[in-house]
């Protein structure tokens, strides 16, 4: 019985009929990680915590007590997320020592519920990246095929799922974070909408951008995590108080009447033939069993990415402030006065990508372009907003790949940054709308590598992603 | 369409607080005019029905109650801070009020 | 030759029980970074969670002194780097604050004048900067208190008039108890821009002046400035834009940056905290907890207390005065006496201490004791200011120290007639002159009765005696 390889619901009905116990498969999780460890998965492991956690939660179970959503679960967590005790290092240098002093909301709602919280997944530096190629902790890799990336921010998270060291992650996605590693490895990744889960104790990268979701490997697992981490938190002012339904019931099982919308925008000439065969092929299946295909328009769709770097970047720029080395982090030995002091910390303790999007933030935000960048950006995602709305009138979804193209290899694209950004072109405007979506795989391309298809559905529609994501999920495994 | 030249550049890093070398300020200056190109694309999109100040997210204004909660010990305050003394956390350099 | 312009840009801290944007507690004093969390201390993760009362209170001065509030407005980061700014931006508002407009009526050698008000807006405070042996420490005690900052049109054209126009907001902002308003305890802040021209020209460039911790800073560095322009102007010099520091110790300012130099803030909206939209409804039920401000406690005095109008305004410029004074009143129903007295001899002590926050140091019960001595003549006058100084700032009874050192005046009318009896038959030149007419021999008699009683004597009595006396 490889319990590595289940579902996170398959191992819970494991947990729930005494098959295994916490404590076993928690060992079993670590043994893997030492195995795979030359996939760089995660920047540190809370062995001895993950234990003690994996311990009480059998023995709740044993006395007969009521147990949380994910009791007795081995989960990673993105190292920009803060847990009491654990270090979070966000991937940079500068934070390498930090110890967090606190417990992020979403990590505790994991913890509430009796999850295993087993390590801290590394990820590019302060999020930014694509490719998890810029992390001071080294290259991550993708588990179907180690010379190729997992994809990034979340990469750790991603290949750390997808190679079974774990039976689900939290990651983050500001751009496609959480769906383009999804994507690239081969399993599940859900952006929530904006909002949905609470941000408080999440080191911020673009605060209107960002929300913490799920990598899973199945639809219903992430159906499950989401149903654990969503909700308003009085921490967090952007976190909404809409009811949160019941998300693993959402799955009916049939997707008669799905009215699916196409833009082409997004399957323009660009798109790589088995990316758009493999997509096909998914949307011919949903209309064989009722759905209907309705043509959208996203006209801006093209202008999203640009929308994204200026917005992005500003806030960065702004967030990434207060890393000056007087409160916690990297403080150079070798200043001569207090400007000095930021200067010298920064510069030695930031990454390149880092310290580009800072300049590139401060240029957008500075008196004499901040009408011209940053007020234009903001207008241009009303208008980006809009498009989607006026879409979703008539579909319940929208179904586009996550990525253009597959996985590619490690050292291919780090150094045409324009190229790096240019990946992230399909998962970009979900971010700039606040749109809830999901990744799934629908496919390999002829080397093996995954394909990826995202699923886009109006603001609070999480429901709707994992009714059609998980019926699609059970007829690809069926060849219907 | 707006460029950046090298003093805009170093101006730039002073605002971030971050040094570079003539050969990191020139490849940056150089990578950045191409990324400004691509940014500069969203002048294109007709943006004069937009209110910038209209409500985006439905929710209600929510304010916190004025009520003290425990505040953390001044421990894990300065828990991470690279030098403190007595509780404080410490510049080794004179610094007047005000900024 | 050259007309003064004269701004005020004044911080008043809000005496919220919270920070402004956390939980934890709005304290004065304590260990430093004992009343710290995440979020007051820029921890990477931490998020602003904006208090309800801070928003009430900013929009009560608002209303207070006549501005509009914005129903849609906005918070934004100013963002520069300072050790005492732990998120390195400070949450402040520009483009929408909380109140626009409005405006305070001061009075200034018996001339009125209204001075307007451009805004008053929500913002955090920074932490706190010691110096140390080895360099700089910092406190984020005081870092998120919350403030509001109160900008006024350059309408003043007078250190009498900036005094006066600050002093008015301090009394504003005791009065609605939002505020300490201590100047000296850094809780009320102000900053000053002034400007000179000529008549008929455009306004000149102006500076800014920072540290101004008391009004006699205040009128002094503006004193200074107002000179130091002139000199630069009259020699040919153009005025820098900049920003200068007050020294109060040396009484001079020093520059501290230009505007070249200048910093760009980068304002930009804070994605954290989303545009505060309030209803009229809510606005009205604050306008209705304003309490009775100064001009209406006036009235009420004049109305049903007999005082007059100058004496009722002077009594409530400030609210902890007026309160005492009724509080006193509660206890002894002599508001005149009470009135006179406050204005008199207590203004006189409170000026005497040269501190700008100075507060009346005698619980009212023990005042109205002393004041109830007074006014029956239990002791004289001399007798209650030498008590008034003596029970400052202390607990002391009065009618106790009164008995046990037998401070009652002599009002013994048989005992005093026989004093001056003697005192008469031994002086019968001045007799003679105070029969003539000269009234100035009574200060004599009154003098010499003192003398005889160890400074007992009733003068009110002695002076009736000696007019029964003479007419004999």
């Amino acid at each position: 019985m490889n319990y590595l390889k289940m579902d996170l619901w398959q191992v819970r009905e494991a947990l729930k009929t005494g098959k295994i116990t916490s404590v076993e498969l928690t060992k079993l999780c670590f043994k893997r990680i030492k195995e795979t460890s030359n996939l760089n998965t995660l920047i540190s492991t809370c062995e001895e915590f993950a234990l003690a956690s994996a311990k009480a939660v059998d023995e709740a179970r044993a006395s007969g007590q009521k147990l949380g959503a994910l009791a007795g679960i081995p989960i990673v967590i993105k190292d920009n997320i803060n847990l009491t005790g654990t270090k979070t290092t966000c991937a940079s240098k500068f934070l390498a020592n930090f110890v967090s002093p606190y417990t992020a909301t979403c990590a505790q709602k994991l913890v509430d519920a009796g999850a295993v919280i087993i390590g801290k997944a590394n990820m590019d530096e302060f999020a930014m990246g694509s490719s998890n190629e810029n992390s001071a902790f080294g290259v991550v890799r993708n588990p179907v095929n180690t010379d190729y990336v997992p994809g990034g921010s979340s990469g750790g998270s991603a290949s750390s799922v997808a190679s079974g060291q774990c039976f689900g992650a939290l990651g983050t996605d500001t751009g496609g974070s959480i769906r383009e590693p999804a994507s690239f490895c081969g399993i599940v990744g859900l952006k929530p909408t904006y909002g949905r889960v609470s941000r408080y104790g999440v080191v911020a990268f673009a605060s209107s951008l960002d929300q913490v979701g799920n990598l899973t490997r199945s639809v219903r697992d992430s159906a499950i995590m989401l149903g654990v981490i969503a909700g308003k938190d009085e921490h967090d002012m952007t976190s909404s108080s809409n009811a949160i339904p019941d998300y693993e019931k959402a799955i009916t099982g049939s997707v008669k009447g799905l009215k699916i919308g196409i833009a082409k925008q997004f399957f323009n000439d660009k798109l790589n033939s088995e990316v758009r065969s493999s997509l096909d092929k998914a949307i011919q299946t949903y209309v064989d069993n009722g759905a209907t295909k309705v043509e959208v328009d996203l006209p801006s769709l093209d202008t999203a990415l640009a929308v994204y770097y200026i917005l992005s970047s500003a806030e960065a720029a702004s967030n990434l402030a207060r890393f000056d080395g007087v409160k916690y982090g990297v403080q150079s030995k070798k200043f001569k006065d207090l400007v000095d002091l930021y200067f010298k910390s920064r510069t030695e303790g930031f990454g390149k990508e880092v310290k580009r999007r800072i300049m590139l933030g401060n240029y957008v935000l500075s008196s004499g372009y901040y009408d011209a960048f940053y007020r234009k950006a903001k207008r241009v995602q009303k208008v980006i907003r809009q498009e989607f709305e006026k879409a979703f009138e008539k579909c319940d979804i929208i179904v586009c790949p996550t990525t253009a193209n597959p996985a590619f290899k490690i050292g291919e694209k780090s150094n045409d940054h324009l190229a790096m950004y240019l990946t992230d072109i399909f998962t970009v405007p979900i971010n700039i709308a606040g749109l809830p979506a999901l990744s799934m795989p629908c496919g390999k391309n002829s080397e093996g590598l995954p394909i990826g298809m995202q699923l886009i559905a109006p603001h609070w529609k999480e429901t709707t992603l994992f009714n059609a994501g998980d019926f699609l999920e059970k007829a690809l495994k069926e060849g219907k | 369409m707006p460029k950046i030249d090298i003093n805009e550049a170093k101006k730039l890093a002073k605002l971030s607080r971050l040094e570079f070398n003539e050969a990191e300020l020139a490849n940056f200056v150089k990578e950045f005019d191409k990324t400004l190109e691509y940014m500069d694309t969203i002048q294109k999109v007709n943006t004069s029905n937009i209110d910038l100040h209209e409500k985006t997210i439905n929710a209600k204004t929510q304010l916190r109650k004025d009520e003290v909660k425990n505040s953390f010990a001044q421990k894990d305050i300065i828990a991470n801070a690279p030098q403190s003394e007595d509780g404080a956390f410490a510049v080794p350099i004179t610094v007047e009020e005000g900024e | 030759m050259y007309k003064t312009v004269i701004g005020l840009e004044v911080h008043s801290e809000l005496n919220t029980e919270t920070k402004c944007f956390c939980s934890c507690k709005n304290h004065f004093g304590g260990e430093p970074n004992t009343h710290c969390c995440p979020v007051c201390t820029g921890m990477p993760g931490a998020l602003p969670m904006l208090n309800q009362k801070a928003v009430e209170y900013a929009i009560k001065m608002g209303l207070a002194v006549g501005c509009k509030i914005n129903k849609y407005s906005v918070f934004e980061r100013k963002n520069y780097f300072y050790p005492d700014l732990p998120k390195a931006y400070q949450i402040s508002q520009l483009e929408y604050p909380l109140c626009v407009g409005g405006g305070v009526e001061i009075e200034v050698e018996g001339k009125k004048k209204y001075i307007r008000l451009n805004r008053i807006h929500l913002e955090e405070d920074a932490g706190k900067l010691i110096h140390s042996n080895s360099g700089t420490l910092i406190d984020y005690n005081r870092g998120g208190v919350p403030l509001i900052e109160m900008v006024s049109e350059p309408d003043m054209s007078s250190p009498e008039e900036a005094v006066a126009f600050l002093q008015k907001l301090r009394s504003i902002l005791l009065y609605l108890g939002i505020s300490e308003a201590k100047m000296q305890e850094g809780n009320l802040r102000c900053d000053v821009n002034v400007s000179l021209h000529k008549e008929g020209e455009p306004l000149g460039t102006r500076s800014e002046m920072k540290n101004l911790n008391s009004f006699r800073a205040v009128t002094r560095a503006i004193k200074y400035e107002v000179l130091r322009q002139a000199e630069e102007l009259n020699a040919g010099r153009k005025i820098v834009q900049e920003t200068r520091r007050w020294d109060d110790n040396a009484g001079k300012s020093y520059s501290m940056r230009t505007k070249e130099d200048s910093q760009d803030y980068r304002y930009f909206p804070d994605p954290d905290i989303l545009p505060i939209e309030v209803e009229q409804e809510y606005i009205d039920k604050i306008a209705s907890t304003l309490p009775k401000l100064a001009g209406e406690r006036a009235k009420q005095y004049v109305e049903k207390m007999g005082l007059t109008e100058k004496d009722a305004e002077l009594l409530t410029q400030d609210r902890k005065i007026a309160d005492y004074f009724e509080t006193v009143v509660k206890s002894f129903n002599q508001p005149k006496f009470i009135c006179n007295w406050i204005l008199g001899e207590v203004f006189k002590k409170l000026n005497s201490l040269e501190n700008d926050d100075a507060e009346i140091e005698i619980n009212p019960e023990n005042m109205a004791k002393l004041l109830k001595l007074y006014h029956s003549e239990t002791i004289g006058q001399g007798t209650a200011r030498q008590l008034l100084d003596e029970l400052w700032g202390t607990d002391k009874n009065p009618e106790i120290i009164v008995k046990e050192r037998g401070l009652a005046q002599v009002n013994d009318t048989a005992g005093l007639e026989t004093i001056l009896k003697k005192i008469m038959a031994d002086n019968p030149k001045a007799v003679e002159e105070l029969k003539a007419g000269n009234q100035k021999m009574m200060a004599f008699f009154v003098g010499q009765s003192m003398k005889a009683t160890n400074g007992k004597a009733n003068p009110k009595l002695v002076n009736e005696i000696v007019q029964k006396l003479i007419k004999l």
